[in-house]
């Protein structure tokens, strides 16, 4: 930390000599204004949300600082980030009640990047680039992927000596997304660069407003998503506290549906919609009377016609929430069968979309297994083994389950055997 | 010097533009989508207890529209409405038995159906986006007497959700008569006003009967 703080006040001191006789002070302190302010009112957002509220911020001012750097030399981006990191973070410890310590490591961390930076852009590219060439693209994005590399360095080791993580771990995560955000951010870069060489600070504003909505509006698709899967998630702990099943029976049912999905060829985002409804195709069941959902000896005829509603009340249930829309079919006809005995149309082979033939071989194999609740286990009453599971799925092809469906999912039933048995050494 | 100017004011102009959009338009687009997943929910109570519990949309609809006349802010009404979708979730937990007894409740079993405000409240604050709605799923029967303090949106609710069983299984008359006796007691006074004063004015409207409407909707 002192190192850090050393090295960043020398490449500070080194910095700021030739410019004070510069003539381009008033402008720069009209820049420095706008991204301080700009670094302010955003709300900076986590690159990855599960990580830690210490990690990796991807903040306005890194395109600008960059911009910068290539029109006015390397000594007004290192201030600018100087002076941006410690002023905007102050701000923040007020306003988000973080540690004023860390707002010193920050400053430092990106005094640094930025000088690495625009040592490596001046190195390669030279100084004075005319601003609508090729060049000045190409030491935009260099001069982004050094800070990111930098700045990303220094932060792992940070975090990894801070919480004790392990430092190629961090770093991986770090990594993962910075081809994204190179890309993401040489645009604004570059469309910073343009205005502050046409118009100075006042052609910055122009730029910061758009890219203020712009990232709203990432932020908010990503909040989109979110919510999509918290639906999802509480859908299915609903699911899993109406109906006793055994350990793991969602899961394995969902994971397996998933996989053949994949090896049918359905395109991905098709797969983890499988996925999803695979760990609700039950959703029916927490309208049901648990006293017969609970029974431990066999049912009668009304409370298997009971049961037997399940895949409808499923889809009645998401029929208002138009983004399950997709799979509500495959949930109503989870037990159907493709020589039409199943409930609760009686369809037959491609009238039943294919998605629901995999959750049904899935998730009535899983059942055979002995996932499935005591009193519905189906015509067999002790829980089979894999290989007996395995051939009745194979007698049972053409009949109950979708010949081609059972024939991947075997294939993948043993692939998970194998790596398992690898796994476990037996 | 005249075309700057007119540059400086379509910059300007498209740049409120944008952010009208992501600061005003996006968020609304998303609270949307929040109420149609949360939808699910309600749809669950309503078709476990066969339409007697967790109707979401007259309720919603009403609310809000209250909730404007009593110049409740844009975020509380976006959070009394993710409640009203949420409010009857804790009757999952209630054994079906209950919920769909033919004959009245005993004391005990009204107890239980009594808890259904607690253990909705403890289900949402689970749900990592949506704890700040916890409150208003607690104390959406809250009595005013007994606490005068409860934000006016669990008011509103407790109030409207009253209204809107009596118009249904009587009229708009005895539904409105009883929230006039109720008020400063069970209901808070201002919110029975501003709900008295709504049903008023859509009366007015030519809205005939707000019990046909609510039936319509469903």
């Amino acid at each position: 930390m002192l190192v850090l703080g050393a090295a960043a006040v020398a490449v500070l001191m080194h910095a700021g000599a030739p410019l004070l006789q510069a003539q381009f002070l008033a402008s720069f302190a009209g820049v420095a204004l706008l991204a301080v302010a700009a670094e302010v009112l955003l709300i900076r957002y986590p690159l990855r949300p599960e990580y830690s509220d210490r990690g990796i911020w991807l903040s306005v001012s890194t395109p600008i600082v960059i911009a910068v750097i290539l029109v006015y030399g390397w000594q007004y981006g290192v201030w600018l980030d100087a002076l941006i990191t410690l002023l905007a973070g102050t701000v923040t410890v007020y306003l988000r009640s973080t540690r004023l310590r860390w707002v010193a490591v920050n400053s430092f961390q990106s005094i640094l990047s930025a000088w690495a930076a625009g040592i490596a852009a001046t190195a390669v590219f030279g100084v004075g680039l005319s601003v609508w060439s090729l060049h000045a693209v190409g030491a935009l994005g260099l001069g982004l992927l050094v800070y990111m590399l930098v700045n990303g360095a220094l932060v792992s080791v940070t975090v990894a000596l801070a919480e004790g993580v392990r430092l190629r771990w961090v770093l991986a995560q770090t990594l993962l997304s910075l081809p994204r955000d190179i890309l993401l951010m040489t645009p604004i870069s570059f469309l910073a660069m343009a205005a502050l060489h046409a118009y100075g600070a006042m052609g910055l504003l122009g730029v910061l407003a758009p890219y203020l909505a712009l990232r709203q509006a990432f932020v908010l698709a990503a909040r989109q998503q979110e919510l999509y899967h918290q639906t999802i998630r509480s859908l299915g702990f609903l699911v899993q506290r109406a109906h006793p099943y055994t350990g793991g029976h969602l899961q394995r049912v969902s994971m397996w549906a998933r996989r053949v999905a994949e090896r049918m060829g359905l395109p991905p985002e098709r797969c983890e919609l499988v996925y999803e409804a695979a760990l609700l195709h039950d959703l029916g069941k927490t309208v049901l009377d648990e006293r017969i959902l609970n029974k431990p000896d066999r049912l009668t005829p009304e409370e298997w016609e009971e049961i037997r509603k399940h895949p409808q009340l499923g889809a009645e249930i998401l029929r208002d929430t138009p983004f399950l829309a997709p799979i509500i079919s495959w949930i109503a006809l989870h037990h159907e069968r493709p020589d039409g005995a199943g409930y609760p149309f009686g369809l037959k082979g491609d009238q039943i979309p294919l998605e629901a033939r995999v959750i049904a071989v899935v998730d009535a194999f899983d059942a055979m297994i002995g996932g499935e609740a005591p009193n519905q286990r189906r015509p067999h009453k002790r829980p089979l083994s894999l290989d007996e599971a395995l051939a009745e799925l194979e007698q049972g092809a053409g009949k109950q389950f979708d010949p081609q469906v059972a024939a991947v999912f075997r294939q993948v039933v043993r692939e998970w055997r194998t790596h398992r048995e690898a796994r476990t050494g037996a | 010097m005249q075309g700057a100017w007119w540059a400086l004011g379509i910059a300007v102009a498209s740049i409120a533009a944008l952010a009208y959009y992501a600061f005003v338009v996006l968020p609304a687009r998303i609270h949307r989508w929040r109420c149609e997943g949360l939808r699910a929910f309600a749809r669950l109570i309503e078709l476990r207890t066969q339409g007697r519990y967790g109707k979401a949309e007259p309720l919603a609809e009403l609310a809000s529209a209250v909730a404007l006349r009593l110049g409740i802010p844009l975020y509380e009404r976006r959070r009394m409405e993710l409640a009203v979708y949420l409010r009857d979730i804790g009757m999952v937990a209630i054994p079906y038995h209950i919920l769909n007894k033919p004959t009245p409740l005993t004391p005990a079993e009204r107890d239980l159906m009594a808890r259904h405000t607690e253990i909705g409240a403890s289900i949402t604050e689970q749900i990592p986006g949506l704890w700040h709605v916890a409150p208003l799923v607690r104390l959406h029967h809250v009595v005013y007497s007994e606490q005068p303090d409860a934000p006016l949106a669990a008011h509103l609710l407790s109030a409207l959700e009253d209204w809107i069983r009596v118009a249904e299984s009587a009229d708009a008359d005895t539904a409105a008569s009883m929230l006039k006796q109720g008020a400063g007691a069970r209901y808070h006074p201002v919110v029975v006003q501003a709900i008295l004063s709504e049903v008023r004015q859509r009366t007015l409207d030519g809205v005939q009967s707000l019990t046909r409407s609510a039936a319509l909707w469903l």
